[in-house]
């Protein structure tokens, strides 16, 4: 028995371990000076040098934290327009029957099938149609289409989810007098929680690490996020800076580390469907 | 508006036409800098790190400064993504009225009518390249346009661990040695130091070109390549030989090697004793490595060795302000100032007697070096060799993927020389 | 399934002008067709203008030359000729659909089973549980960062932490990242190190099994096994679904992780060289975008198959609570 309650705890150190130590090894990396960062294979610098964060951070005109708040923002917009306009659309593809159900959904399926590299300078293109580029704000392009529930990964991931859910409990709303709008708002919504935590999480840190789409719209320092920043650090055809670089990476995982086990909780603590038991 | 262009086979292809075509139309009739308060915008874009943003910046201000009309849009970032960016503005028909450019992508933007040509404003003497080395000019020039303002000026570099070699007695590595004499002292240095002697340079393009100029061949002749397969072949053979006499690391090192970047080049990272740079990364590869490093040229005949344009500053031809960018051109290039500021950061100053002022004033010894080993080779440099066509990113990777396989011993010097050739023909003709 | 015992009514849905329409069922049925494109107006908003418009302009790309420089008026129609190149005259396009296929078989199974295993296990709550979620999920926060290539490299090289690991068994390892032969390898490791993606989605889904159901089991002496078998995995047999189909067309699509080690070039030798890489070398690095949207939608066509199978297949190991299929 005893073998038994020490088996779990025992594989998960291990794998931690395993799991961790490139990490641990990018942790003690980033005090490495410039001299040794390169040739140094071994876990710990020969020498210590905190130095490469407080180089890191005021490296540019602008202090990194800036990066970090413009990144926040971005990825928290995002998080709340995918919550809601996710949520929306699979709510209608999960529970609702309507005319081209089938063929909509295929369609939402093969949006996630092409190679976003094509896109780019389609959407560009239209974007800048659109007037959305190069404006004071210049995130309404990484923002807006969120709101439209174009990330249709999070669409497909309610979807499941929501099917998970027993549909007894939809129609015994039903016959309570509730129309599929009451069915969503005191059904559907507080069963997708797991789903809704999820999603958020993965837009946070999507986003948080999103570099293609933020590097092509953002062109001002100050706007500038977390992930366009840590690659000013590298000109591989000149002046590089591993060590600092180090340092802003391993800064830049604590927001979403913190993010994750702040809301993985809400995972944790779930629902059972019998919890809504009147 | 560009129907008679497009084949219009279904009202699907019309209609992303005019998608297309749209932003043209509406910046077409935009033009809202233009005002006619005489104010200008330009937007200026670069790659680099955060030493050359400052010294970017500060020159821009003087500009400014004595220009109160016109201020710039300033954009830099890394040289990751920075032509992804550059090309989608481009597509958008929204490219920066200045931007920075290489040797590597100069024609493909020329050739498709991107860039500005430079020459009107060469001949009315508003962009004075008066005091350019000949051949650096030439190397901006593409199709007979001055696509690009040579800004900086770079020539192959041979880099090697001065401490380590003098620590075994080996004699430093001299320019003008031959090949196979720098081969041969490779081995003697592999063998005294327990460090290979040399990078393998089979997969890098510079050495190979230089090379071929010194065997009377030339990379490119215009829109064709200027070597046969035979070259190709023998240049894999060279090195095939300096592997077996273990000069040179095994093939997982050179593969680390063959990356461009400063910081992986194995001078640096300590893997070989020599590494195969541009003569201006100097100051950048020394301050990785607590060796002391120094530089020579390439080996054999160094007069063969070109002025090579580190980067350019180009014109978008569709700016609003072609003026405006030329006089900004001139002035970063020629003012004596502003030569102060920027320094050598993007490599040794164009116009030369700015190069001499900088000289003069560095006090960064391997910077100091650098000028001096330069300006002793270009002494005795011959013509430059054109810029390189449209397809030479392609023909760089080609020749990387060839050489691996040699390397790692997966075809002869014969099958990658034949499998290179190949696929080098196909990309020019692109 | 034993949901079916559970008859619950939701908390506070009689209040309001909803009591007031009690209706059966074909009445909600006529409602349905309204409401669903009310729900999914949003969708289709950013369907028909973000999503479509540039959707079937590279299609339409894929039938010219464009090359992303030259002014849109220069750009010519050139027919199925991209399409007659890629599959004759391309032989880095057969290359690259070999690697992608190696790396989706096998990657694509294993990250699922590590993220599945890890998930079981940690769907207990003990203390550490929740620092042990995020330990986890930390490799698949790096992303595909600038160092994350560096870190990587740096395991796997030859005086990298995993050879000296071996060492320790008097292993002499390999050059794994640069040796043609391993790096593909490496690449696959990446992928399944980072499993923190369907990891987090299985313990969501795993939350969401109704725990009655283990009890009742628990009370029939099944073992923990039989449990897993009987219970868990038809529970959360939509979500290994969606995991399944998600983590294939990932696979498929394995672009950030191979740009990031490769530096962009596909090497060492091409081993390395994806199908999205080299469409996007292709396509930004020899600004053949005709070409690359033409792969691209091959491509899309191709996964769409994939995809399509296993949709078939899942009508038969899917489990679905609302009782439709």
């Amino acid at each position: 028995m005893t073998v038994q309650r020490l088996a779990r705890p025992l594989t998960l150190v291990l794998l931690s371990a395993v799991v961790l130590y490139p990490l641990v090894w990018m942790l003690g990396s980033s005090f490495k000076g410039p001299q040794e960062v390169l040739n140094n294979m071994s876990i710990l610098p020969r020498e210590w040098t905190p130095g490469n964060y407080s180089a890191g951070w005021t490296n540019f005109d602008v202090s990194f934290g800036r990066f970090f708040v413009n990144s926040a923002l971005v990825a928290g917009l995002t998080v709340v327009a995918n919550c809601v306009s996710c949520l929306l659309a699979a709510y209608a593809f999960a529970r609702l029957k309507f005319k081209l159900r089938g063929f909509w959904f295929a369609i939402m399926i093969g949006t996630l099938l092409l190679p976003g590299h094509v896109l780019i300078v389609p959407q560009f293109v239209m974007f800048k149609t659109f007037g959305w580029v190069g404006g004071d704000w210049p995130y309404a392009p990484l923002i807006v289409p969120q709101l439209l529930a174009t990330e249709a990964f999070f669409v497909f991931l309610m979807v499941q989810f929501m099917r998970g859910v027993p549909r007894d409990l939809d129609e015994a709303a039903t016959i309570d007098g509730c129309t599929p709008y009451g069915v969503f708002r005191h059904v559907i919504l507080p069963l997708s929680r797991p789903a809704l935590v999820s999603t958020a999480i993965f837009s946070f840190i999507w986003t948080w690490n999103d570099f293609f789409r933020q590097l092509v719209y953002l062109s001002d320092l100050e706007k500038y996020t977390a992930p366009v920043a840590l690659t000013l650090f590298i000109d591989s055809s000149g002046q590089s800076s591993v060590g600092p670089m180090f340092a802003m990476s391993v800064l830049s995982l604590a927001p979403v580390f913190l993010f994750f086990v702040a809301f993985q909780r809400m995972l944790v603590e779930g629902i059972n469907t019998s919890g809504l038991k009147g | 508006m560009t129907a008679s262009r497009f084949p219009r086979r279904r009202l699907l292809s019309g209609l992303v036409a005019g998608m297309l075509a749209l932003p043209l139309a509406l910046g077409g009739c935009g033009g809202d800098d233009a005002k006619d308060d005489g104010k200008v915008e330009l937007s200026f874009f670069w790659w680099g790190a955060e030493a050359r943003a400052q010294l970017t910046e500060q020159a821009l201000a003087l500009y400014t400064a004595k220009h109160p009309d016109v201020t710039f849009k300033k954009t830099w970032q890394a040289n990751q993504g920075y032509f992804d960016k550059l090309a989608t503005l481009t597509a958008g028909n929204d490219a920066p009225d200045i931007f920075q450019i290489d040797d590597n992508y100069l024609a493909e933007y020329a050739t498709r009518n991107v860039t500005l040509d430079l020459a009107e404003y060469q001949k009315s003497g508003k962009l004075d390249t008066t005091k350019f080395p000949k051949g650096l000019l030439d190397y901006g020039t593409v199709e007979g346009k001055l696509a690009g303002l040579p800004f900086g000026e770079n020539t192959q570099g041979l880099v090697y661990n001065q401490t380590k070699l003098e620590a075994a007695k080996v004699a430093l590595p001299k320019t003008g040695q031959t090949w196979e004499e720098h081969i041969a002292w490779a081995k003697d240095a592999t063998a005294k130091t327990g460090v290979p002697g040399t990078m393998d340079p089979s997969a890098d393009y510079k050495a190979f070109w230089v090379w071929l100029r010194q065997t009377g061949k030339e990379m490119y002749n215009g829109k064709e390549l200027g070597f046969t397969q035979a070259d190709v072949q023998a240049w894999f053979e060279l090195w095939k030989g300096a592997r077996d006499a273990k000069a040179t690391p095994t093939a997982d090192v050179i593969h680390e090697g063959n990356a461009t970047d400063v910081s992986k080049q194995l001078v640096v990272t300590g893997k070989a004793l020599t590494s195969w740079v541009w003569a201006n990364q100097m100051p950048e590869l020394q301050k990785n490595t607590k060796d002391q490093l120094s530089v020579v040229a390439y080996p054999g005949d160094a007069s063969k060795q070109w002025p090579r344009a580190s980067m350019y500053f180009s014109v978008f031809r569709g700016s609003e302000h072609k003026d405006v960018a030329a006089d900004v051109l001139n002035f970063l290039a020629n003012d004596p100032e502003v030569g102060k500021i920027l320094g050598t950061d993007r490599g040794l100053p164009s116009n030369s007697d700015i190069r001499a002022a900088v000289a003069a004033s560095t006090d960064n010894p391997s910077m100091k070096q650098t000028i001096e080993v330069v300006g002793e080779l270009a002494k005795n440099f011959g013509p430059a060799p054109t810029v390189p066509p449209a397809g030479h990113s392609t023909v760089r990777s080609e020749l990387i993927k060839a050489a691996e396989e040699a390397q790692y011993g997966r075809a002869t010097p014969a099958q990658a020389a034949e499998k290179f050739f190949a696929a080098a023909q196909a990309a020019i003709k692109k | 399934m034993a949901t079916t015992t559970a008859r619950p009514s939701p908390t506070a849905p009689t209040t309001g002008p909803a009591a007031s329409q009690r209706r059966g069922r074909p009445a909600r049925r006529k409602t349905d067709g309204v409401a669903g494109y009310v729900f999914l107006s949003p969708w289709l908003l950013g369907l028909l203008t973000v999503t479509a418009v540039p959707m079937l302009m590279s299609l339409y790309l894929s039938f010219t030359n464009y090359d992303v420089l030259s002014d849109w008026e220069s750009m010519e129609w050139v027919g199925l000729d991209n399409y007659r190149t890629m599959f004759t005259e391309d032989p880095s396009f057969w290359h690259a659909v070999r690697t992608t296929l190696v790396f989706a078989l096998v990657a694509t199974p294993l990250k699922l089973a590590a993220a599945l295993g890890v998930a079981v296990l940690l769907n207990r709550s003990f203390k550490a549980a929740g620092l042990f979620r995020g330990l986890f999920y930390l490799p698949s926060l790096l992303g595909g960062s600038v160092a994350l290539a560096i870190v990587w490299v740096n395991m796997f090289n030859r005086d990298g932490a995993f050879n000296s690991f071996l060492s320790w068994f008097g292993i002499e390892g390999k050059a794994w990242v640069n040796d043609p032969d391993y790096a593909l390898g490496t690449l696959i490791l990446l992928a399944v190190w980072q499993f923190g993606a369907p990891m987090v989605i299985f313990l969501a889904g795993l939350k969401q099994v109704p725990t009655e159901l283990y009890e009742a089991a628990s009370v029939d002496g099944a073992s923990p096994f039989r449990k897993f078998v009987s219970i868990t995995l038809p529970m959360l047999s939509p979500v290994i679904f969606f995991n399944l189909v998600l983590e294939t067309i990932n696979g498929f699509q394995g672009f950030t992780s191979a740009f990031v080690l490769s530096n962009g070039t596909g090497g060492p030798v091409d081993s390395t060289l994806m199908y999205t890489l080299h469409l996007y070398i292709k396509g930004w690095n020899e600004y053949q975008m005709g070409y690359a949207s033409a792969m691209a939608w091959v491509f899309l066509l191709a996964i769409g198959l994939v995809t399509a199978v296993v949709f078939r297949t899942g009508k038969f190991w899917v489990h679905y609570s609302d009782g439709e299929d």
